[in-house]
């Protein structure tokens, strides 16, 4: 079965990405195909597919962790929230045709929360590359966001200073209503995310710092966590292995 | 008066556009009657977060209190965006 030959339409379909994507993909040397047929048409190894999939959160880890980043691939990267907002309604689209309208909606909400995060409090202050990469591969169940911003902790910072470490901050946005960005009073987007964890067949690992979390239903307690290698913005991963 | 919040889109994510669509719907609520409920159907909106209803219903609400009545409230990240926004009220 590994190494059964798919179309290219149905490797489309378990990347999430459009067919035009994939031929491009092929060209670029990203993702190649086995060309087959009279008319050489595309085909793509099934180990060749599972192995992308397995490669988009160690893309995504990579950059986070990057000493000289640059842009990452255009798929993957969404400079403004524009492209965000566009982007996460093609993910609702493709999970709305897999899922009921249910769970999409939670599974959009926390991305988007967490996607729009990044851009709220990092506009006009991003260290080095400016937006976010956001990928998924729906196949896996997975939906990958992360950010080179300030993190959680310099943000916190401005409305909390005795705050010191990343631990602590994460702690905070996590269960508090607080915002960052004074004077605004609200700020409730991790702790949104949260709830909707907890109550539901979903998880997320999320890394600021040296802080890190995994969360997933039923948890009362933070597990924070000191991650092997520090990052300076966020670095999320929601799973939805579970949900229908 | 009633406000389709389905005209604003149906994945309401961000805090701009929860702001931009307070400030483009100021001219109709300017012309609601007194007294009159000012309805909010959520019907159609599959996905909403806190910081979008941050930008368009706290300020409703603080405007016109009682007088504001959501309908149409079922969809799971409606009413997990509704509980966050109402345990801070």
């Amino acid at each position: 079965m590994q190494n059964r030959l798919l179309s290219i339409s149905e490797a489309a379909r378990l990347l999430g990405v459009s067919i035009d994507t994939l031929r491009r993909w092929d060209t670029s040397g990203r993702l190649t195909s086995i060309r087959s047929g009279p008319r050489g048409h595309r085909f793509y190894k099934q180990s060749d597919i599972e192995r992308f999939l397995q490669e988009i959160e160690a893309m995504a880890r990579d950059w986070a962790e990057s000493v000289n980043p640059v842009k990452p691939n255009p798929d993957v990267y969404c400079q403004t929230r524009d492209v965000f907002q566009a982007r996460l309604e093609t993910l609702q689209s493709k999970l709305s045709k897999i899922m009921s309208i249910e769970t999409v909606s939670l599974i959009v909400a926390v991305a988007g929360e967490i996607g729009n995060n990044s851009f709220d409090h990092n506009l006009g202050n991003w260290p080095d590359i400016p937006g976010i990469f956001f990928s998924y591969a729906i196949r896996n169940r997975k939906v990958v966001l992360v950010d080179r911003g300030q993190g959680i902790l310099t943000t916190l910072k401005r409305v909390r200073p005795e705050l010191t470490n990343s631990r602590d901050a994460m702690k905070v946005a996590f269960t508090e209503t607080i915002s960052g960005r004074y004077p605004e009073s609200r700020g409730n987007g991790l702790k949104f995310v949260k709830s909707i964890i907890v109550k539901n067949p979903l998880s997320l690992y999320f890394q600021t710092g040296n802080a890190q979390l995994y969360l997933k239903k039923k948890d009362d307690q933070l597990d924070i966590q000191q991650a092997a290698t520090a990052i300076k913005g966020c670095f999320a991963v929601i799973s939805f292995e579970e949900l229908s | 008066m009633t406000i389709d919040l389905n005209k604003f889109g149906t994945t309401l994510v961000s805090r701009p556009a929860g702001k931009e669509a307070w400030l483009a719907y100021q001219p109709v609520l300017k012309e609601a009657p007194q007294n009159e409920k000012i309805i909010v159907d959520f019907s159609g909106v599959v996905v909403l977060t806190p910081s979008w209803a941050d930008e368009f219903l706290t300020p409703l609400r603080e405007k016109f209190r009682e007088r504001v009545e959501l309908i149409n409230t079922d969809n799971p990240s409606i009413k997990a965006t509704l509980e966050i926004l109402n345990e801070n009220r």
